[in-house]
């Protein structure tokens, strides 16, 4: 694309020059003009590329890993069961993500960040004492949304 | 506790160095070496001391002044709203996805190492996200097999490669890798990765910055200006820390003054009000000039006054010789006259003559009340009158006069009263300034009892409307029961209610009083009542008892911040613009970087560091367990920030036999490690057994890699 893209923009470059001025900071840095000859310009980028967003990638991640999970399955079947152990499992993106965490949480109060031994029950925010609890009760309540969402609480909307 | 930060303001980004010479790498086949990073991108070839580097990031925009478009890298791109606005990166967060902002930061590099020939002919060494997804794998392959027409590639882990570099080939070791958008646990064992064994947290410094930053914009909802995200990245690396054992700094931050020893200040820029000092002479003079306009707004509308009395007056004295004349004339001439003179008929005039008239009786009266203040009481003569002795006109004379008097003796009456009123007060008045002079004390007693009822009044007031607001509360059960017995209509059977009349409801006034109970909306009377009544007496306690201060009105203490709160929050006074652009950071200092630890407090449903630690080691046997936390390495730019090796001791004690060393040690420089390692690896024979040929890439496609000790295996 930039080399098409680099004689066009020549082009424009010197029907400006009549109006001599110093190129501004943004223009100095520019380095669209700077000639690129080790690319080849015959490259044609294969177009799915552009579309996939993050959300597919991992969702096609995930059902390969489940595939070679599969065919790992047959074939240990077929060979009955006496390679195992050899070959190391190969892992994918989204196998190796951390598990979610089986320790107990520890509660801090959502407004002060110190230990929350109370949960007021109409918002569900922790709260570290009395005083705390008096500034709850005069939070808006989309002011008690943002500090629960902050937690990752998203309030279920009856 | 005055430890004021000033926010840095940005400097304008600087121009890069100049390219570097091509002539010792042209067709020398020198390895290329890139290390791909979500925020940095380092580049260089193999034979270089340390690679040159810039934000991975590119911004391809128009400006406006010129309507040129420019191609902007790394940090060029804040040199202008505009492009920072338009600026992409190939990273979305922790996956390469983006070939297009790829390809720009790669042809940046390259014309940066000024290679000049039709191919990048070298061998090329690049880092990839751990296990990373194929997806983006072939989209780089893409790009440099087909694009630059690279002769071979040859992928690895940047963490690993920064391990290499700081150890021997075959040392054994727990990486952990500290990048932007995730942190990685990754053993290593004869130097050998065990990417099987390997976890990645999806945490990193960028969600650590982002969580500072809503915990700034929750305690500071309506900060001045707005806190970006590069500035909650500078909070986040210059002033947070690991707490070594949270729970206990949080126990110990409790007091008051402990916040306030750790509290830090964040200045942000502030533009000071400039406030125009005015002597006194020429406060005096404006004050002159004023009133001088003033008079002479007064002067001209009372000119003006007098000249439309005049033309009234004129214009009465003409229509009245109109009238006169009309003898004179025929019927014809009259009617003819009457007409030119805007009249329909005789009537016509006679109501404007009135009008004229009575307009000028008034104005004349006024003139007369602003000379002399009480005009004389009027007479009614024709009151006394008997009707007998009066004709029609007399009657209705006698009519007016009637409600014209009673009028009269109203305002007389109602003026009367007020001095009563007014005289009552002042005999009040005097008695408590009699009684405050005689018992000092004893009044102060009074009067700050009856603050106090009046004070607990209007507290019980808003309990009882915090109650109604929920609807299990006793106080919203007794007000539902009210209205259903209201409503309900069966005290009484219809027919005996017809006949006997039993419904006493109304015949007390009190009985009424119900409504007002059940109405939550409607305002009550009595809160008003109350409030002025408290102002009154507040402001009596202000004047004359010298121990009640303004502290001690009800305005203050129903605002009252408790301590707590106030030294977590500091305010500052409105005129105050220094100290309303300030932020002032305790608790989240640590709370910000404890997240790594546990991302359930921001909301991540995944293990901290030390549970996946524990995780990834119980997987390997005593020995091996031994060799791994002998040398547990640290490398990535959060891994900078204060406190995490003591933090990860107090982690890794306790879930290891005690026996078990334990050696904690950081990259040399964090930043560069990575880059260095796949330098001096990319001039070993190794290396050229390692890459993907341009020949296999078209074999099998751009997800193929060879598996070697530094790279990926997927």
């Amino acid at each position: 694309m930039p080399p098409k893209g680099f004689q066009r923009k020549k082009a424009i470059a010197s029907d400006g020059t009549s109006t001599p001025q110093l190129p501004s900071l943004a223009e100095q840095l520019s380095y669209l003009e700077n000639p690129r000859p080790f690319k080849n310009p015959n490259y044609a980028r294969k177009t799915f590329r552009r579309s996939k967003n993050l959300k597919a990638v991992l969702t096609q991640e995930r059902e390969r890993e489940r595939a070679e999970r599969e065919r790992r399955r047959l074939e240990k079947m077929e060979s009955g069961m006496e390679v195992d152990g050899e070959e190391e499992d190969i892992q994918t993106y989204t196998s190796i993500e951390a598990p979610p965490s089986l320790l107990p949480q520890k509660h801090y109060c959502d407004i002060t960040g110190l230990e929350a031994p109370y949960t007021d029950p109409a918002t569900k925010l922790r709260y570290h004492d009395k005083s705390i609890y008096e500034l709850i009760k005069g939070l808006s309540a989309s002011a008690v949304k943002d500090y629960l969402a902050a937690r990752g609480v998203n309030s279920i909307v009856k | 506790m005055e430890a004021v930060t000033r926010m840095p303001s940005p400097a304008p980004p600087a121009l890069p160095p100049p390219p570097n010479s091509y002539d010792e790498h042209r067709s020398a086949r020198t390895p290329l070496v890139i290390d791909n990073g979500s925020t940095n991108l380092r580049y260089g070839f193999a034979t270089s001391e340390s690679p040159r580097s810039g934000l991975n990031i590119v911004a391809k925009y128009k400006e406006r002044r010129t309507n040129k478009p420019l191609l902007l890298f790394g940090d060029g791109v804040d040199v202008e709203g505009g492009a920072r606005i338009q600026a992409r990166t190939p990273w979305e967060g922790d996956v390469l996805l983006n070939s297009d902002a790829l390809e720009n930061a790669l042809d940046y590099a390259f014309i940066g190492l000024s290679i000049d020939t039709d191919t990048v002919d070298h061998p090329i060494i690049m880092t990839e996200r751990l296990c990373t997804p194929l997806h983006s794998r072939s989209l780089t392959s893409e790009l440099l097999f087909e694009l630059y027409a690279a002769p071979s590639v040859a992928y690895c882990v940047d963490s690993v490669m920064s391990f290499y570099q700081n150890n021997s080939p075959s040392a054994d070791g727990l990486v952990l890798s500290f990048n932007t958008a995730s942190t990685s646990v990754i053993p290593i064992l004869d130097g050998k990765g065990i990417l099987s064994h390997a976890k990645r947290i999806p945490w990193g410094a960028a969600q650590s910055a982002d969580y500072l930053l809503k915990l700034i914009q929750l305690k500071y909802t309506n900060f001045p200006t707005r806190v970006t995200s590069a500035q909650s990245q500078w909070m986040l690396h210059n002033l947070c820390e690991f707490a070594p054992d949270y729970t206990s700094l949080l126990r110990s931050l409790n007091s008051p003054d402990a916040l306030r020893a750790v509290d830090r200040i964040v200045q942000f820029p502030f533009s000071a009000q400039v406030q125009e000092e005015k002597t006194p002479e020429e406060l005096e003079r404006i004050a002159e000039r004023r009133r001088e306009q003033g008079r002479k707004l007064q002067e001209m509308a009372a000119k003006m006054r007098t000249e439309k009395l005049l033309q009234k007056e004129t214009d009465l004295q003409y229509l009245l010789n109109l009238r006169e004349g009309k003898a004179e004339d025929t019927k014809r001439e009259w009617t003819y006259k009457l007409q030119t003179e805007g009249f329909d008929d005789d009537s016509g005039l006679d109501d404007a003559i009135k009008k004229l008239e009575s307009d000028l009786k008034k104005a004349r009266k006024k003139e007369a009340a602003a000379d002399g203040e009480d005009a004389e009481e009027p007479s009614f003569p024709l009151v006394d009158v008997p009707d007998a002795d009066l004709d029609e006109d007399g009657l209705k004379e006698k009519k007016k006069q009637k409600l014209l008097k009673a009028g009269f003796e109203a305002r007389a009456r109602a003026r009367k009263e007020k001095e009563r009123e007014k005289e009552e007060r002042d005999k009040e008045d005097r008695k408590e300034e009699e009684e405050r002079q005689g018992d000092l004390g004893g009044w102060v007693r009074k009067m700050r009892n009856e603050q106090e009822v009046l004070m607990t009044r209007i507290k019980d007031r808003g309990r009882r409307k915090a109650a109604l607001s929920d609807r299990k509360s006793a106080a919203a059960q007794a007000r539902m029961k009210n209205i259903a017995s209201l409503a309900a209509d069966d005290r009484l059977p219809k027919k005996k209610r017809k006949g006997g009349g039993e419904d006493t409801f109304g015949a007390n006034d009190a009985d009424w009083a119900i409504y007002r109970k059940i109405n939550t909306a409607a305002p009550s009377s009595d809160e008003e009542e109350d409030m002025s009544q408290l102002a009154m007496i507040e402001q009596k306690l202000l004047a004359h008892d010298p121990s009640f201060t303004p502290q001690h009105t009800h305005a203050s203490l129903a605002s009252k911040r408790s301590e707590l709160i106030s030294t977590l929050r500091p305010t500052y006074d409105e005129t105050n613009v220094e100290g309303l652009c300030r932020i002032h950071l305790n608790t989240e200092r640590w709370r910000v970087c404890e997240t790594w630890f546990s991302p359930a407090m921001a909301g991540v449903d995944s293990a901290g560091i030390g549970e996946v630690v524990q995780n990834v080691l119980a997987r390997f046997s005593d020995g091996e367990k031994e060799r791994l936390v002998k040398n547990v390495f640290l490398t990535g730019g959060p891994s900078q920030l204060t406190g995490l090796v003591p933090r990860l001791h107090a982690t890794l004690r306790p879930i290891l036999p005690p026996e078990m060393g334990i050696n904690i040690s950081q990259a040399a420089d964090v930043s560069a490690d990575a880059w260095r390692g796949m330098a001096r690896f990319a001039q070993t024979e190794e290396f050229e057994n390692v890459g993907v040929t341009r020949a296999e890439y078209d074999e099998h496609g751009g997800e193929r890699v060879r598996r070697w000790w530094g790279g990926n295996w997927n």
